[in-house]
């Protein structure tokens, strides 16, 4: 009986310790996370972020959870810490990753709604798993750069087989219905800027004074496992044939091109990129794309609005650029393709605008 | 009792680990912070102001906005562990050669007289008693990693912010599409092509 209570209180003091050591470490507050040499870097520039007033534990988990992995992992990681065994930068796992979409959610009910209906919520299944895609494409590693960026290993680790007969399985099955495009793929959640207004007093705020991007956007580039403050990234001069092509200078785009990126040619259009040219030529993506759903149909009013000069009601054309046979390709549509007959001259009011691109 | 890899889902976790390293991060709790892991301050302090003299910073950040320190300190515990006595033994010579010259520490020395301590050590010409070699040897280690942590790249800890990549004009991220191209096209006359 008494070895049986001993072993009992032993079991409950391994299964307690871990939890108990996270728990001591939280109550020191993100000072306390920082303590630890390696921490100290992520912590300080947490303290500069847009989430500085939001604690270690709301993003990345508490001494409470019940998930043993989350204890082990700090174990884990105190003793890389004694073994002096440190990786470069504490980086998160892929299932870290995963498990933050849903704390972000917490606070960006609105943007997890959008995001969540949105291409760019596919998760791996639909990815890598795609009949059409892997029967005329092959998959490779460059995929990941993309979709899956946070994936902790090369493309023979995630699907199998890798030929273009199938049928294809993923070798981690746990990440079938994980997004391949988690919010930490655009956004860098320690990234310094001010603290997020709230959104009844940004409403209010005329369009002038709005800052242009949040400073969290950031491509995380999965060769560095660090994400590039979307600042710093190029936006690229883009060629029809020898012309340059005019591209709005909104930064923004600079993450929209990392994905949707010409070739080394530049030629507008060429492997992913979707840059307008005609009469749409100069807008930024964003002005048409919502930020989170990447809906578009509902932007064209904004410019087009139905008691237009033409009476055409713009919502109701064929303007999608996925159909070759689209007449109105919004990426492409030029004067021509609605006037026919001629194109109006301009106007003393558009005298001074650039060229059309008929 | 269940075996703590099957909770973990396999991970190579061994019990005694566990417990001791449970342990110690308790008791690790009440340690100062820093975000140095092998330098103390005051050495990572006389380290930069070296390094501000090899890369110094103009219209451009030079090695100490650029975070070099903080490169060659990462790697003393990783890469370069086995130059750890000399990097501190050559920063401790550094601080008695400022003492020598009568400033409280190599740090406080202007940027003129650190370059004249640089040339020289470079040169192989500074007291026997500090530098066996006369720092040459020392000059060239550190020249070396300062070069490393300004152009390599950041994740290894130096070129904070891409600096120098910005200088020199090379984006972090460069844009690169992917040709899209269909297999059956490619290879019309062989069968599906096996991985």
């Amino acid at each position: 009986m008494k070895a049986a209570i001993a072993a009992l209180v032993l079991c409950a003091a391994v299964l307690l310790v871990v939890p108990t050591a996270s728990f001591v470490y939280e109550a020191g507050g993100p000072e306390a996370c920082a303590r630890c040499h390696e921490m100290g870097s992520p912590v300080g520039k947490w303290q500069a972020s847009t989430h500085r007033n939001v604690p270690c534990s709301a993003c990345h988990g508490d001494a409470l959870t019940t998930n043993p992995n989350f204890h082990l992992s700090n174990a884990r990681r105190v003793y890389d810490h004694l073994r002096s065994d440190l990786s470069e930068k504490p980086g998160l796992r892929p299932a870290d990753v995963f498990a933050i979409v849903p704390r972000c959610q917490k606070c960006h009910q609105q943007e997890f709604a959008a995001w969540s209906t949105s291409p760019h919520a596919a998760t791996y299944k639909n990815i890598f798993l795609d009949q059409k895609h892997n029967s005329t494409r092959h998959l490779m590693d460059d995929c990941l750069r993309c979709h899956g960026t946070h994936f902790d290993g090369g493309i023979r680790d995630l699907v199998s087989p890798l030929n273009n007969t199938g049928p294809w399985t993923l070798r981690r099955a746990e990440l079938a219905d994980q997004p391949v495009i988690p919010c930490l793929s655009c956004h860098s959640m320690h990234r310094a800027g001010h603290r997020l207004e709230q959104r009844r007093l940004e409403a209010k705020t005329l369009g002038s004074r709005q800052e242009i991007f949040r400073p969290s956007l950031a491509f995380f580039d999965r060769r560095e496992m660090a994400p590039v403050p979307v600042s710093l990234l190029p936006l690229p001069a883009i060629r029809e044939g020898e012309r340059n092509v005019r591209i709005s200078p909104d930064q923004r785009q600079a993450l929209c091109y990392q994905c949707h990126a010409p070739l080394s040619t530049a030629q507008v259009f060429s492997g992913d990129d979707r840059t307008p040219i005609g009469v749409h030529e100069g807008i930024s993506c964003l002005a048409c794309h919502d930020k989170h759903r990447q809906t578009t149909r509902a932007s064209c009013a904004n410019c087009h609005p139905r008691l237009s000069n033409c009476g055409i009601d713009v919502e109701k054309m064929d303007t999608t650029f996925a159909k070759p046979g689209s007449k109105h390709n919004i990426h492409t549509v030029k004067c021509l393709d609605c006037h026919p007959k001629g194109i109006p001259p301009r106007t003393k009011q558009t005298a001074g605008l650039p060229p059309r691109q008929n | 009792m269940m075996p703590l890899d099957s909770i973990s889902g396999g991970c190579d976790l061994k019990r005694r680990i566990f417990l001791t390293t449970a342990a110690v991060a308790t008791a690790a709790c009440n340690r100062k912070s820093s975000s140095l892991r092998f330098f103390t301050a005051d050495e990572a302090a006389i380290l930069d102001a070296w390094l501000d003299v090899l890369i110094p910073g103009d219209q451009d950040p030079g090695a100490r906005q650029a975070g070099v320190v903080h490169y060659i300190d990462l790697q003393l515990t990783r890469k370069f562990r086995k130059l750890q006595p000399a990097y501190r033994s050559a920063i401790a010579a550094l601080g008695r050669l400022a003492v020598q010259r009568g400033a409280p520490s190599y740090e406080s020395l202007s940027f003129e007289a650190r370059t004249a301590i640089a040339t020289q050590m470079e040169q192989g010409a500074l007291d026997k008693s500090l530098f066996p070699d006369g720092g040459k040897t020392a000059f060239n280690m550190v020249l070396d990693h300062a070069m490393q942590g300004f152009y390599g790249s950041p994740r290894h800890g130096g070129n904070q912010d891409y600096s120098s990549w910005r200088m020199i004009g090379i984006p972090p991220m460069p844009v690169r599409g992917r040709q899209h191209y269909d297999i059956r096209d490619t290879y019309p006359q062989k069968a599906p092509v096996q991985g």
